[in-house]
């Protein structure tokens, strides 16, 4: 735990008329108590932000973005498909201005940890007590020979909401019947597990409401498994005439898994064929989602592993109890940069633990740095943390599915606690189909989620 | 303004004044609940409900019935699961003090009209506009109209356990045109 510097860090020393001032607001305006930056306004940066404010409005908190406007990677994979409109997605930082956040649009360019100050693109040199450091992840190109940055004009990843989405869609709308989408899928870590077999679900559900019955949607996979197989080849032999695994079956969507060649590392973009070892794919529409790390400012920052498995390397490692950062106890690294859960099973695909890249955790990563935050400045202990999860996936017509985790921290490590977790039911107890309303009401509830964490992190 | 003081920093001096509560840090708990039903338990999400304000003993009772297998739900009982006891019983009591905030919708004048003649069977229970103050009835008033229906939708379907008899009884004998209009009357009312 990060009580080390306390003392430094209290500017407000009297604990006693903390709780006190929270119901006053006319305190709050005094002098700030303590400074907080967050780099970056993404679910997990903005979700700080606001809480901090929320929880003691007597702090100062800046949140530095480039971007004016957040346009959520959640339920794009809707928009993608035409079923929901990306405006939908998209919020700008007012509401937090409104909470009394200092919103500075600009690109952090360094931090110096030892001086606890952060410089940026515009020039500005921002000094703190408490960094936030939620900068999402950076993609990296190099491990697919052919490929780089300079291409995603022509092979987008979408795994970015916003112009790279409407890019796709384009594409697809272009493509003829009988046309192939080839989705490759990184070795995981990556953000939002489900996210790559919703859009092939999505994708499939387009080609046939948009007389592109003859198309498939081929999954080139870095991985053995994925999130919710059960619920996905279940929903997909439904929907989309899914017969097993691997390539040229009958059905719309195909899925080859890395052992079996679906590690993609070669591509030849002229002529959109990607291979692995095993095989070579040529796509009509190509869709490669680059493997991704840390933030690269997290990366520079020294908040990175540099050693480890793939899990581990290039991704932040933090304290159970705050989120603080494993090297710096004024650093909390939240949302996608941080790597987080039961550690011992990361990368095992029977018992990975480890918290996933979702919006969802992000936003509980941040609560609990904020209120381990406001505590620290006010001199109390830190609150118990809790950290809960859902990623739902809309597959079909009036067909959602999800999955939870919920972890606790017991005796200072992370808990994965799975009487709350787990996925929608593939069966009823007693063997019998899931009746369908199950799967309407889940649909249903993937958009009312949407508008809450939208609301919950940036309003 | 008294509810500010119900913040994290408070917890300790909460649990006192409250008695038993083996609960460490209920405000950090409810935030997880609040992604999904909106920040302080007040929804903005149409298929999602507001849960604050509802009475204690509604909510500690349907979150008990979850836990134990009694109801279904397509996500709540697989969540609920992993919390116990007196977390389900501080959850209720801390969502119960935060005020009712209703979401009034605006509906078609006829549509409202038709629900409104549907809600007559409902009013012994709901009360006139769903403001029920009985302790184990839900508001209805300003609740998301979209989330009512797909409630009454599951009352309705013979295939979700919904141990509540008599609602359940009500909500079969709506006719199937009308529990959307049902659900928009009350997802209109202000009080
Ligand atoms: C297709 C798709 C579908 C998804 N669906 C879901 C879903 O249904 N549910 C779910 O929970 N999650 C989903 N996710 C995952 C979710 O998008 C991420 O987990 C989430 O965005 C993580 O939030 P974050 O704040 O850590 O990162 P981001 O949202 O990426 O935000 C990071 C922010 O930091 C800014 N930034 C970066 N560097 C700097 C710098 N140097 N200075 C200042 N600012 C900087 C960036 O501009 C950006 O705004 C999905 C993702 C994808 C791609
Ligand atoms: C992943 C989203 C999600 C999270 C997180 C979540 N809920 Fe829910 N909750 C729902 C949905 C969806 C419903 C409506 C459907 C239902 O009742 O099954 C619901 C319904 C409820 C209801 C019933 C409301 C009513 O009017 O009858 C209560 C009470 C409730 N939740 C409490 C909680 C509490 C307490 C937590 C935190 C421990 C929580 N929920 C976390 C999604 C969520
Ligand atoms: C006998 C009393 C009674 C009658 C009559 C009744 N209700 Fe209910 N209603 C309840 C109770 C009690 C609950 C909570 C039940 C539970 O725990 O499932 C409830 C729950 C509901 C809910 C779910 C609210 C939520 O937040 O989840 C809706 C919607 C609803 N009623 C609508 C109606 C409508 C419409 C009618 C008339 C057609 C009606 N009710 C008639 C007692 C009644």
């Amino acid at each position: 735990m990060s009580q080390i510097n306390r003392r430094n860090f209290i500017k407000v020393a009297a604990a006693a008329s903390s709780a006190t001032a929270l119901s006053f607001p006319s305190i709050a305006r005094a002098a700030a108590k303590a400074k907080v930056v967050v780099i970056g306004g993404g679910y997990a940066g903005a979700t700080a932000a606001k809480y901090i404010k929320r929880l003691d409005a007597g702090i100062d908190v800046t949140l530095i973005e480039p971007n004016p406007v957040y346009t959520s990677c959640p339920l794009s994979n809707e928009a993608l498909v035409g079923h929901r409109d990306l405006k939908t997605l998209q919020v700008g930082y007012d509401g937090l201005k409104k909470r009394g956040v200092n919103v500075l649009q600009d690109l952090v360019t360094g931090v110096d940890r030892a001086r606890k100050t952060v410089t940026t693109k515009g020039g500005n040199t921002l000094s703190y007590d408490a960094l936030v450091m939620s900068p999402g992840i950076t993609f990296h190109y190099d491990t697919i020979e052919g490929y780089s940055e300079s291409l995603i004009n022509d092979i987008p990843h979408a795994w970015e909401a916003g112009p790279q989405t409407l890019l796709l869609k384009k594409q697809l709308e272009a493509m003829p019947d009988g046309g192939v989408f080839v989705i490759v899928v990184p070795k995981g870590p990556f953000r939002c597990p489900p996210g790559p077999y919703e859009r092939a679900s999505l994708v499939a559900n387009y080609f046939q409401h948009h007389g592109k019955k003859k198309s498939k949607v081929i999954i080139l996979d870095g991985n053995d498994s994925h999130s919710k197989k059960g619920l996905f080849n279940q929903a997909w032999a439904k929907m989309y005439g899914w017969e097993k695994e691997g390539l040229n079956t009958n059905g719309m969507i195909e899925w080859l898994k890395g052992a079996e060649g679906g590690f993609i590392n070669k591509l030849d973009a002229k002529t959109k064929t990607v291979s692995s070892d095993f095989v070579d794919v040529k796509a009509d529409v190509l869709n490669i989602i680059p493997p991704h790390k840390a933030g690269r400012i997290a990366v520079t920052t020294g908040l990175a592993g540099s050693t480890g498995n793939n899990f581990e390397k290039g991704w932040c490692k933090v304290q159970p109890m705050d989120m603080a950062s494993a090297v710096d106890p004024n650093v909390y690294v939240v949302g996608d940069s941080c790597v987080a859960g039961e550690m011992s099973t990361y990368g095992n695909p029977n018992a990975a633990f480890d918290m996933p890249k979702s919006a969802h955790i992000a936003m509980a990563q941040a609560k609990v740095a904020a209120a381990a935050i406001v505590a620290k400045v006010n001199g109390l202990p830190t609150p118990q943390p809790y950290y809960a999860n859902t990623c739902y996936s809309v597959v079909g017509d009036d067909y959602g599915i999800s999955v939870a985790h919920l972890y606790r921290v017991v005796n200072g490590t992370f808990k994965y606690i799975p009487e709350g977790s787990g996925v929608s039911p593939v069966t009823m107890p007693d063997g019998s189909p899931v009746p369908p309303i199950y799967r309407k009401l889940e649909a249903e509830y993937a958009d009312g989620w949407l508008r809450n964490v939208m609301a919950d992190a940036f309003l | 303004m008294k509810r500010a003081v119900l913040s994290v920093l408070s917890v300790a001096g909460l649990c006192a004044a409250t008695g038993a509560l083996a609960v460490d840090n209920i405000r950090g708990l409810a935030m997880t609940c609040d992604n999904c039903h909106g920040t302080g338990g007040t929804s903005v999400g149409l298929s999602m409900p507001s849960i604050a304000g509802l009475p204690e003993a509604y909510l500690k009772n349907i979150m008990m019935e979850w836990k134990t297998g009694k109801r279904a739900s397509a996500n709540m009982t697989r969540l609920i699961k992993g919390y116990s006891e007196d977390e389900i019983a501080a959850l209720a009591g801390y969502y119960a003090k935060l005020p009712w905030k209703p979401q009034p919708q605006s509906v078609a004048a006829d549509v409202l009209l038709k629900g409104k003649d549907a809600s007559e069977a409902c009013e012994n229970c709901h009360g006139k506009t769903g403001a029920s103050e009985e302790d184990d009835t839900p508001h209805l008033n300003g609740q998301w109209a979209k989330y009512l229906e797909l409630e009454l939708m599951k009352y309705r379907d013979p295939g979700f356990a919904m141990p509540h008899r008599k609602m359940t009884n009500a909500a079969k004998k709506l006719g199937a045109d009308q529990v959307q209009p049902a659900a928009q009357y009350y997802g209109a009312q202000s009080k």
